[in-house]
């Protein structure tokens, strides 16, 4: 409907000339970066705009929506400079052959970033189990004398992550 | 528009489905799927939308685990796994604040308790003046908390390396300013100094004043003083050296070497830069004297390579090894 589709819109824009300058400000103080303050801020409203979300919920406290969305976007910023940092120092230990191009290297950071999204939170033995057959390739009969316990327990943990590989957002 | 089956959202999905299709995977995966099991499959794929969606999502879980070797995979984990502690300690202080707080706020209600956390990215410094009016200034890759109360006035540093010039605390009663690292406690004694967390020890160089300090699990604290430099670990604390006040330097984005290893030095040019930035053990005890830029670290590597017998390698911008010409 475009009537309601304009409203939307035109609050939205409500929302960003009220409270933009103070969002890149509050988020400037947290992160110490301008780039990535203004780049965060962008993403929170994009992310409001994009959510369709009700705004006339927002009440009188669109601040606390504001920085409830920008706080999740800090955390997955901090994540990724995270994988980031940890898969160049592990490149920096591997022969130079294996080296990827750089531009291989943005998507392999994207695979690595949701390969660690869909494992945390996992109990460590359901991580262990799930990475020696995914990564190593190894058959559910090996991992359970590998790591003595039952096919059945193998079976029982390979279930639980992949669901929470298919539950991640 | 009719939607297209694999785009819907993950929340349009029944949770029943998701745990069905976690199924299929885990039998998949086991290699005891039959071609009965696999016809069944196909048939419960095409049952609805949901189901469809929910497949799409198994087969790009399968693939992202393809894309990528399993060493690099192994290695990434494990280094994050490492670094985990440290990130949850942050992210949890940046959950905590539950409201903002602003510089102003804090003035006009000064003696609140008062929390904050400052960040730097690699080759990036920032300075700020605290509501004490202390000057903390951030090295490169830089992660501080700050927490004030009514009385005490207390800094975290949680990685890198930070500047502090202490300033006269308006508040009515005398609040200590102290510095928490991984290895101990610094107490500073009206002063100037920078703090740097290495890997398994910390660094405290003095150019004005006194700081006190106690590692965790030592017995007894030790008063450093203006012109020194101190190594101490959790367990001790190492012989006093001379301190260099290049702080200043840094600040202004300059890193002074003064007869310094070539691998020291590259290796300190390397916290300021992305990527990998080695050197070749055939020239890392090369002596080097000059001054640095630290925000262009390539022009440093280019003043390297006109004053030194070394050239730069660059397999790619990011991987830059520096070998003898």
């Amino acid at each position: 409907m475009p009537g309601t589709e304009l409203a939307h819109q035109a609050e939205i824009h409500t929302l960003y000339s009220d409270h933009h300058g103070w969002l890149q400000g509050w988020l400037r103080r947290k992160l110490g970066n301008h780039c990535d303050a203004a780049d965060i801020a962008q993403d929170t409203f994009m992310r409001l705009l994009g959510g369709r979300r009700d705004t006339a919920r927002l009440g009188e406290e669109p601040r606390a929506l504001l920085t409830h969305i920008a706080r999740c976007l800090v955390i997955d910023h901090w994540r990724r400079q995270d994988v980031e940092r940890a898969y160049l120092e592990t490149i920096a230990h591997l022969p130079e052959p294996e080296m990827p191009s750089p531009e291989t290297r943005w998507l392999v950071l994207e695979t690595l970033y949701r390969i660690e999204a869909m494992l945390r939170g996992l109990p460590h033995l359901t991580r262990q189990i799930f990475l020696l057959a995914q990564l190593d390739g190894m058959k559910y009969r090996q991992i359970s004398d590998q790591l003595n316990i039952s096919l059945p327990t193998v079976k029982r943990h390979m279930r639980k992550a992949f669901l929470a590989c298919l539950s991640l957002e | 528009m009719p939607e297209v089956a694999h785009q819907l959202p993950l929340s349009r999905i029944e949770p029943a489905i998701l745990e069905e299709a976690a199924d299929w995977l885990t039998l998949l995966r086991s290699g005891e799927a039959t071609d009965d099991d696999r016809s069944c499959l196909e048939h419960w794929r095409c049952q609805s939308d949901m189901h469809l969606a929910a497949w799409h999502r198994a087969e790009s879980v399968l693939g992202t685990f393809s894309q990528v070797s399993a060493p690099v995979a192994r290695g990434t984990l494990s280094q994050l796994e490492s670094a985990g502690r440290r990130r949850a300690l942050k992210t949890f202080a940046l959950l905590l604040m539950a409201a903002p707080v602003s510089w102003v706020a804090y003035r006009q209600q000064p003696w609140r308790e008062w929390q904050a956390d400052f960040h730097t990215t690699i080759g990036e410094q920032q300075s700020f003046d605290l509501a004490d009016g202390t000057r903390l200034v951030l090295n490169t890759a830089t992660a501080v908390n700050v927490s004030f109360t009514d009385s005490v006035r207390s800094l975290t540093l949680l990685q890198g390396e930070i500047l502090i010039t202490t300033g006269k605390d308006p508040a009515p009663v005398a609040r200590p300013f102290l510095v928490h690292t991984d290895h101990g406690q610094l107490r500073a004694l009206g002063t100037r100094f920078t703090v740097h967390q290495l890997g398994d020890q910390t660094r405290l160089s003095v150019y004005d004043g006194a700081v006190e300090v106690a590692p965790h699990d030592a017995i007894g604290k030790v008063v450093v003083v203006a012109g020194e430099q101190r190594l101490f670990s959790s367990a001790r604390i190492h012989p006093s050296e001379l301190a260099v006040d290049n702080a200043e330097l840094w600040e202004q984005g300059m890193l002074m070497a003064s007869d310094m290893y070539l691998g020291d030095l590259v290796c300190e040019l390397g916290r300021y830069r992305r990527g990998v930035l080695r050197c070749d053990p055939a020239v890392a005890s090369l002596r080097v004297s000059g001054a640095f830029p630290v925000n262009d670290t390539d022009a440093s590597l280019t003043l390297l390579q006109q004053t030194l017998p070394v050239q730069v390698s660059r397999i790619t911008p990011w991987w830059v090894t520096l070998k003898a010409s």
